[in-house]
């Protein structure tokens, strides 16, 4: 079975609600890795992460996704009676599950507490597990992630980045995110930049150099 | 089938179905007690059934359609379901997954409802008592039956219009299938009206299904051709819910 996700999205393609809200000049492909999706508020982050996702039709052109895909939204909640470590029970595949009981303890995510009493960042984090431990190790997986990182704290976050080091070879991760230290190494990142889009992969890439851009 | 165990856990988790299992269980008991019944051992029988299908039906309707509504509303507006969607099970695979989690615990109801019947209230003659697991088989069957599609047609209208609306229709459309369609019936016996007999016609008949009156009075089983008869309309029924609740079921809130 192929390993190897890949996005491809053809030169021409357009995202939006509708209206077209940025658009893609050249081709671009995406292969296993960690690629940062990089946009001001209300540009298209999530408009391009949900037409990847297969749940917004393109405005205009097309895109190819080949892999085990999963969309994990910014604003995605569970029942507030269930428990985190009930959630993994039902949601990943038996043999992963002590695994992701053991990285939520690590980062202080107390699966046992009600998901309606968990904190924001908790949250994330259980979403996140989820996600991560979801991932199927005998083919390419493409896990798109909108604000993974909102609310949650630097060390859970290190582990999760940790995490997508170790499956970088069989998992594209496309992670919208809003840095907030310029020093953040961003090899790969699609930017959107007023009604264009555009994939940025130079060595040495920082957020700090993406940033000026941006501007 | 990840989305049904999530349901299942969910609805397991916030613990609402314990009332209606204790209802279901200790009701038939505890409401004869406090009956005539308790002045005339004779009825205390007849009791007991009315009271085990009485609360079968309150708690199915009030928690049943209650529950699926808030799974199908919950699953559109959280995210779970679009993030279903994307790893590949489809709107229509959801609807079935939200459903069966449902159904899981509205079927064991009906099971133990049909049980303390059986055996809670058998008929002293012998050839009553015969066709006593007949009868009972039969309503439980076409309980659910009845019962099912309304679950999904809950969960289905208010994952597009909200958990109130999922469950106010479905519930207005059982009350009105069982009571209301006898009214409309009534209204044609004392004056025929074209535009009434369409509405009798086409309505949900469930006071087919409600075979308490049978069980009360003894009056035997259904025989083969009619329960055979009913069935198949309300499979009918079923077919035409099914069509509605994926039209109308969307697995996440509109951009």
């Amino acid at each position: 079975m192929n390993k190897q996700a890949s996005i491809h999205l053809d030169s021409g393609l357009e995202i939006g609600y509708g209206s077209p809200l940025a658009k893609f000049g050249d081709a671009v492909k995406l292969t296993s890795g960690t690629h940062f999706l990089l946009a001001r508020n209300g540009r298209g982050k999530t408009t391009l992460l949900r037409t990847l996702a297969g749940t917004l039709k393109p405005v205009a052109g097309s895109f190819r996704a080949e892999g085990y895909l999963q969309y994990l939204p910014e604003d995605l909640n569970f029942d507030s009676e269930i428990t985190p470590a009930m959630i993994f029970k039902m949601l990943l595949p038996k043999d992963r599950v002590k695994e992701a009981v053991e990285l939520a303890t690590r980062i202080e995510l107390d699966v046992k507490k009600p998901y309606g009493r968990l904190s924001t960042g908790n949250r994330r984090k259980t979403a996140l597990i989820m996600a991560e431990f979801s991932v199927r190790p005998d083919t390419g997986n493409i896990l798109l992630l909108d604000e993974p990182f909102s609310g949650l704290d630097a060390f859970a976050r290190q582990a999760f980045e940790e995490i997508w080091k170790k499956s970088a070879s069989n998992v594209l991760r496309l992670v919208s995110c809003h840095p907030d230290y310029d020093a953040m190494e961003m090899p790969n990142a699609l930017m959107i930049e007023g009604n264009t889009a555009r994939h940025l992969d130079e060595p040495g890439q920082t957020w700090s150099c993406l940033k000026a851009l941006m501007n | 089938m990840r989305l049904f165990r999530l349901t299942l856990a969910t609805i397991f988790q916030r613990k609402a179905w314990v009332i209606c299992a204790l209802a279901v269980i200790i009701m038939p008991f505890a409401l004869p007690l406090v009956s005539s019944a308790t002045e005339k051992p004779i009825l205390v029988q007849p009791a007991r059934i009315l009271a085990a299908w009485g609360t079968l039906w309150t708690c199915t309707l009030m928690w049943g359609l209650y529950t699926a509504a808030k799974e199908g509303e919950k699953n559109a507006k959280s995210g779970i379901g679009e993030y279903f969607q994307t790893t590949g099970v489809s709107p229509t695979r959801q609807l079935f997954e939200i459903w069966l989690a449902v159904f899981c615990f509205v079927a064991p109801l009906a099971i133990i409802t049909g049980l303390i019947t059986q055996f809670g209230a058998t008929p002293a003659l012998a050839d009553e008592r015969a066709m006593w697991w007949t009868l009972n088989i039969q309503y439980v069957s076409l309980f659910l039956l009845v019962i099912g599609p309304l679950l999904a047609l809950a969960t289905a209208l208010a994952s597009r219009f909200g958990g109130i609306a999922g469950f106010t229709i479905t519930l207005l459309i059982t009350l009105y299938g069982l009571y209301g369609v006898g009214y409309v019936e009534h209204m044609l016996q004392v004056e025929e009206n074209p535009l009434l007999r369409g509405l009798w016609v086409y309505s949900p008949h469930y006071s087919f299904a409600d075979l308490t009156q049978r069980l009360l009075f003894k009056r035997g089983s259904l025989p083969t051709d009619g329960f055979w008869n009913m069935t198949l309309y309300f499979t009918g029924i079923l077919a035409v819910y099914v069509g509605l609740s994926r039209l109308t079921f969307r697995a996440k809130v509109s951009a």
